[in-house]
């Protein structure tokens, strides 16, 4: 079941730009008027990880986001000395409690569409308070698929 | 989507009813709380007002020589004593059982509480996740057909429940008044193949404590029978007088009835421990007191534990066993996602206790890799009405308006159009 909300070009562009061409860390999208995703902001490739959480946490208590993020982190595979940097594309649909019900209805019947727009995230995390969107959460669930 | 943007605009009103074993919940969309909660039980008598007006038309009386019924329907008039009232319950199983029962809360519903008229309404339903197909289409068939509702929608109960509570993927465990079930919703669709159901909701924690409290001898007199009691101390034989009826209830009312007052008695009394429950630790908990209809109160203290317990020691059947049995039975890569987002909703999960010792039994079976997450709405309304909630903002979202099944699609394609709309 889904809520009919779509997802803007511009979403996908953006989301090409990173994947890609590696132009952007990180972009927040949030749901226009309550009928199409687009995109809020886009963080520069220096930003660091908490630029995002405090751009994800910006709407305040009771606004609901969606984030991307291009992770990279080191990563030794066993038997092997020297460690390698990996980079992972996550999507994250950003609920605090403190919500509105009517806003986490929104972005969570809206998260499926777009997953399915965007093509290649490595990582769906849905995540209600900080202790699932920090970057230490995030990177234990990013290196759980990785192989040892 | 043939006309389907006809509804659009967020001032169409509709109405989002969500059916269970205690009650049926009704209201308009984008509300906060139901507008009404109507018991799901129907009492059923014969109707006397028919005696009264012998001549109205004599052709049509032998027509009608079987006995006219008269439907009693929400808490007042149930809670009253009739002669010869029978109450029956029109669910089963989680779903809609007695359909002519059914139809008359739906029309009690539309009359006297929406006091509007259906076909000027979508609606929207939700519906257990195991429904089966043949009445998920005769729903969309009395809908259509006998309300004449210009568009129809049926959402699984705890795909609702997940989104109410800002999750798309979730592991919805309802603990209703007739069962507990775990149920897998992926990306908003529920996973049928695993979910998990037990008989052990509020109407079984009822009956255990009924049979404890007859068992000590407590009088269970419902207070729609007392007419009067008397202040009496601690643990004394209660002074009360019973109302004079010039007839004796039913059997079904008065088993009704009297489980109304257990239930009472449960939601203020008992209490799930934290742990497995162990006499020494309960006894030091404080006791609670309370007073029964009758005027007879005195103090539970392990009583209140060992009640609740039942919800959780049962080997195959405690809430804690059946999500994670649920959860296993999902594929192994969506395991992880499901213990990060066990949402719990249904009234049942109000009983005192019941969140924080669900989360202890159920970490001991996550397994290493994932990481427990449990998701509580805090309130009583969000907790009770979950489902509707859910329901109510769905119907009021903007681009939802695109995705109702419309009379003209149902009149295109028939009934059996819902499943292809409503997954």
């Amino acid at each position: 079941m889904a809520s009919g909300v779509t997802v803007s070009d511009a979403c996908k562009t953006t989301y090409e730009e990173i994947k890609k061409d590696k132009k952007h860390r990180y972009v927040i999208f949030f749901i226009k008027d309550e009928r199409q995703i687009d995109v809020e902001v886009i963080g520069a490739r220096d930003e660091e990880y908490d630029q995002f959480l405090q751009n994800l946490q910006a709407g305040g208590a009771g606004e609901c986001r969606y984030g991307l993020y291009d992770f990279e982190y080191m990563h030794q595979c066993q038997g092997t000395s020297e460690s390698s940097k990996k980079q992972k594309l996550f999507l994250m649909s950003w609920c605090p409690d403190t919500a509105k019900v009517k806003k986490k209805m929104l972005y969570s019947s809206s998260f499926d569409a777009l997953k399915k727009s965007l093509v290649g995230v490595q990582k769906y995390i849905q995540a209600t308070d900080l202790s699932e969107a920090s970057q230490e959460a995030v990177e234990e669930k990013l290196r759980a698929t990785d192989r040892q | 989507m043939s006309g389907g943007m006809l509804y659009g605009g967020d001032e169409i009103g509709a109405l989002v009813f969500d059916p269970g074993h205690h009650s049926l919940r009704v209201g308009y969309a984008q509300e906060d709380t139901p507008k009404a909660e109507i018991p799901a039980v129907v009492g059923v008598a014969p109707d006397e007002t028919i005696k009264l007006e012998p001549e109205v038309k004599p052709e049509e009386s032998n027509v009608s020589s079987t006995p006219q019924n008269k439907y009693y329907i929400d808490t007042t008039f149930l809670h009253t004593p009739r002669p010869n009232m029978e109450l029956h319950s029109y669910m089963k199983d989680g779903m809609i059982e007695n359909w002519d029962m059914f139809e008359k809360i739906l029309d009690y519903s539309y009359d006297k509480i929406i006091q509007s008229e259906s076909q000027y309404h979508p609606v929207l339903f939700s519906e257990s996740p195991w429904n089966h197909r043949q009445k998920r289409e005769q729903l969309t068939e009395i809908m259509f057909e006998k309300y004449k509702v210009p568009a129809f929608f049926l959402v699984k109960n705890a795909a609702l429940a997940a989104f109410a509570n800002g999750r798309a993927t979730a592991l919805v465990i309802d603990s209703g008044a007739t069962h507990t079930s775990a149920v897998p919703v992926l990306d908003g669709y529920v996973i049928s193949n695993a979910l998990v159901k037990s008989p052990l909701g509020g109407d079984y924690l009822i009956l255990r404590a009924r049979e404890m409290l007859e068992q000590i001898g407590i009088d269970l007199t419902p207070s729609a029978l007392i007419a009067s009691k008397d202040v009496v101390r601690d643990k004394d034989k209660p002074k009360f007088t019973k109302k004079k009826l010039s007839f004796q209830p039913s059997n079904s009312w008065m088993t009704y009835m009297v489980k109304k007052t257990v239930q009472d008695f449960q939601q203020s009394v008992l209490q799930v421990s934290e742990s497995p429950y162990d006499e020494r630790i309960v006894s030091n908990i404080p006791s609670v007191h309370y007073e029964f209809p009758t005027g007879y109160h005195q103090d539970f203290s392990s009583e209140r534990f060992k009640l609740a317990e039942g919800l959780f020691d049962h080997a195959m059947l405690g809430a804690g066993y059946i999500a994670a049995t649920s959860a296993g039975m999902c594929d192994v890569d969506i395991r992880p996602a499901l213990y990060s987002s066990v949402v719990l909703t249904g009234g049942n999960s109000l009983v005192q206790g019941f969140s924080e010792r669900l989360n202890r039994d159920l970490s001991l079976r996550t397994p290493s890799s994932a990481r427990l997450k449990m998701i509580a709405a805090n309130g009583t309304v969000e907790r009770r009405f979950g489902a509707w909630v859910g329901g109510s903002i769905l119907a009021s979202i903007g681009t939802f308006q695109q995705m109702w099944m419309s009379m003209q699609e149902y009149q295109e394609s028939g009934k059996s159009q819902i499943d292809r709309k409503c997954p």
